[in-house]
């Protein structure tokens, strides 16, 4: 996606978990902490539950990147699904790399709920290194500049199979 | 069996983008194909029958009753002569991998036209020219499409047999409906809607997997479940059917059903699988670099999970990083 001087802004997709990202990313809000634009956040029940599949889909629907965030180790409302995300994130992120997509484009971040400076400061570093990446090559291969339309599609699909 | 009065069924068999095993499985059925021989006239199969392109081509649309197509699209003669046969053609049947998910070739489009020619033709000089003049005629050889795809991203597909190469109960069972005149409803997958794991004999224990073993390495138990022992076996996200075959053979299934029909993505299925099953046997931030290291065992990531589906998944092709440096 670019802006009106044609620079490139990024399309993010970040699913985050509801006991500790997703309220961080809410203290950051009611903090009134200040963060680019580019992410699409998406509540999961645990970072656990984020599918390589949905990750895959987000890629192939036209996001730039995407973030999961969860409870840090040892923290995890259900004791170990931030373990399981966390191997299943170095798999997918080494099948993006055999298929020549920079496998930053998928990141995987502790964020607790107390921790709104965190997501403000991940975001801002995330949306400037994807920027710096420039455009996913999957939206690149399609030939096309997919709107942030198809993304928050698929971002519906993924919370309808909650 | 239809009334032996009426007209006989027209069928036909064609393969594009395939290694021949598909052909052999359906000889498998035995005597069945006895069967189908005296309820159906073979109108096409390039394999074992005479029809030429030229016949095909001539037959009136929707003239043939059923065909099975076996093989991916690789060329674009394998497209034409799909679009020309859905024509032709009252039911077309994706049969066999390649042709319901793209198969093992599939994995063809992470490398590009120019490393698979050179690959296989060597030097630039040796590649094949398209078109060719000889004895004052001119030859012409299908372009070689840069994307393999499965039949059914070119026409239409009323059925899919899953399978490298189908298995024989379930082209029989293909074979009875057809006789019978009792095909089920448009877009059926003749198989098992269930897993592979289903039909499996191992006795599985769910073991965390503290070791991944490829079948070169060790050789399996032949009772225990093969994921208990970290062979990573496709089961849990494969279609079954085939009254899991492989791992009877004592060898891991390889997915090459596709995936079962409440998943999307097989190979994302089985990474989530194993991703979840590899652990030491105790959760907790001093085991991550024990669990690193069991993870780095596992080689060929997406040849191993998207063996024979990368066809149908983000995994089709190789992409280009836009600022990538080198």
């Amino acid at each position: 996606m670019s802006d009106k001087n044609g620079s490139f802004e990024p399309r993010i997709v970040a699913f985050l978990c509801r006991w500790c990202s997703y309220a961080g990313a809410d203290l950051a809000g009611v903090s009134r902490m200040q963060y680019p634009p580019n992410v699409i956040p998406m509540r999961v029940n645990c970072s656990g539950r984020v599918d390589a599949g949905a990750v895959m889909k987000a890629l192939e629907k036209g996001a730039d990147a995407v973030l999961i965030g969860g409870c840090h180790p040892g923290d995890c409302h259900y004791v170990s699904g931030n373990y399981k995300t966390r191997r299943r994130i170095i798999l997918l992120k080494r099948a993006l790399s055999e298929v020549g997509i920079d496998p930053r484009r998928v990141h995987l971040e502790w964020i607790s709920a107390s921790e709104g400076g965190k997501f403000q400061k991940t975001i801002t570093s995330y949306v400037d290194l994807i920027r710096s990446l420039g455009p996913s090559p999957v939206g690149l291969a399609k030939g096309q500049d997919s709107g942030s339309e198809e993304t928050e599609k698929v971002a519906v699909g993924v919370a309808d199979a909650e | 069996m239809p009334n032996s009065d009426g007209p006989k069924l027209k069928i036909g068999v064609y393969w594009a983008a395939s290694c021949g095993g598909c052909d052999c499985a359906l000889l498998e059925v035995n005597e069945k194909i006895l069967d189908v021989a005296a309820a159906a006239d073979i109108l096409l199969w390039p394999c074992a029958a005479d029809a030429k392109y030229s016949d095909l081509r001539d037959y009136k649309n929707g003239e043939m009753d059923l065909v099975l197509f076996n093989g991916a699209m690789r060329t674009e003669e394998n497209r034409e002569i799909a679009e020309l046969i859905r024509a032709k053609t009252k039911y077309l049947v994706a049969f066999g991998s390649c042709a319901h998910t793209g198969g093992v070739i599939g994995l063809a489009n992470l490398s590009t036209r120019e490393e698979i020619f050179s690959r296989v033709f060597g030097d630039k000089a040796n590649w094949p020219e398209l078109e060719v003049s000889q004895n004052g005629g001119t030859l012409h050889l299908p372009e070689f499409l840069n994307t393999l795809t499965p039949l059914d991203a070119v026409v239409d597909v009323d059925y899919y047999v899953p399978g490298c190469p189908p298995p024989v109960g379930i082209v029989s069972d293909l074979f009875g409906a057809l006789l019978e005149g009792n095909l089920p409803p448009t877009g059926t997958v003749f198989a098992s809607s269930k897993n592979l794991c289903d039909e499996c004999a191992r006795e599985q224990e769910q073991l965390r997997i503290s070791q991944i073993l490829r079948p070169h390495e060790q050789e399996p138990d032949p009772v225990k479940c093969l994921l208990d022992q970290g062979f990573v076996c496709m089961g849990p996200a494969t279609r079954g059917g085939c009254k899991a075959v492989c791992p009877a053979a004592n060898m891991p299934c390889t997915g090459c059903a596709g995936p079962t029909a409440n998943i999307e993505d097989q190979g994302a299925a089985m990474l989530n699988t194993l991703a979840s099953l590899v652990g030491t046997g105790e959760e907790g931030e001093d085991q991550l670099e024990a669990e690193d290291a069991i993870l780095a065992q596992l080689d060929d990531v997406v040849g191993t999970f998207y063996r024979f589906s990368s066809a149908t998944t983000l995994f089709k092709g190789r992409y280009h990083e836009p600022n990538a440096t080198g």
